[in-house]
């Protein structure tokens, strides 16, 4: 129960962080504290329901490098808007183009 | 077992501080410094539920590769500013009421599916070598074309840069 709590407690300090924070690092680093949480709580519960835990770590591989792969697109998004328009706080963003 | 409660409960620290810090700070660097803590924390955590080559490929990928990355970026995007990086935020009571609705909502619904403190067992990089290498082929490879397409499109994103 307590890795429960912790993990949900923790997701939603990422959400909190995502719907609060202005600067687009600071989002990116809020949706890490919702995915790292999600990854914890799943192979926390495949070891309590007794999956096999080969499948259980193979899966968390997989969540940790798409998790990285999102990172690394995030981040060279907000180095391009950063160089294109100098700004870097959502707010200031409300134009796209395509 | 109490040196097992011990490494849970330092886990937990090192994941809640972390997250803490990322909410609550103003210094860009303090934020990245606490995404740092509570990376290492959800590597303890695989640690303890006996999932070693998880917690080696978090340390890799994430403390050690994407925490570069943020580093960098910050450098990038606050480098004409000046002074400390800050960011801004909007505390709000609905966000919080929202986001900690969800936390109650994940624990009520998945509160039936854990159990007491210790996992039933490990594994081993091996043993995930043989899941991914085997029945999991298919995925293995997708995983590998994602990251591929994700490099590529990191290139295509940044582009040539500026023109001096």
């Amino acid at each position: 129960m307590t890795i429960l709590v912790l993990c949900a407690l923790i997701f939603g300090v990422g959400m909190y962080t995502v719907l609060t924070r202005r600067e687009i690092i600071a989002i990116l680093a809020g949706v890490e504290l919702m995915l790292g949480s999600a990854n914890v709580l799943f192979i926390a519960l495949a070891s309590f329901s007794g999956a096999d835990p080969g499948v259980a770590g193979a899966i968390g591989l997989v969540i940790l490098v798409v998790a990285a792969a999102e990172a690394a697109v995030g981040l060279a998004l907000v180095v391009t808007l950063s160089r294109r328009s100098k700004r870097s706080s959502i707010d200031e963003l409300t134009e796209v183009n395509g | 077992m109490t040196l097992e409660i011990l490494a849970f409960a330092l886990a937990a620290l090192l994941m809640l501080g972390g997250a803490a810090v990322v909410a609550l700070t103003k210094d860009l660097m303090r934020l990245v410094v606490g995404l740092g803590a509570f990376l290492l924390g959800v590597a303890g955590m695989f640690l303890y539920y006996g999932h070693a080559f998880l917690a080696t490929a978090q340390v890799f990928v994430y403390v050690g590769g994407v925490l570069v990355l943020v580093v960098f970026a910050v450098m990038v995007v606050h480098r004409a500013n000046g002074g400390r990086p800050l960011v801004t935020s909007q505390h709000d009571i609905g966000a919080a009421a929202v986001a900690f609705g969800v936390s109650g909502m994940l624990v009520m619904s998945l509160r039936e599916s854990v159990g007491g403190w210790l996992p039933e067992s490990g594994t081993s990089g091996s043993s995930i070598a043989q899941e991914l290498l085997g029945g999991h082929l298919v995925a293995f490879e997708l995983l590998g074309v994602l990251l591929l397409v994700a490099l590529v499109a990191v290139l295509l994103i940044v582009g040539p840069g500026e023109r001096r």
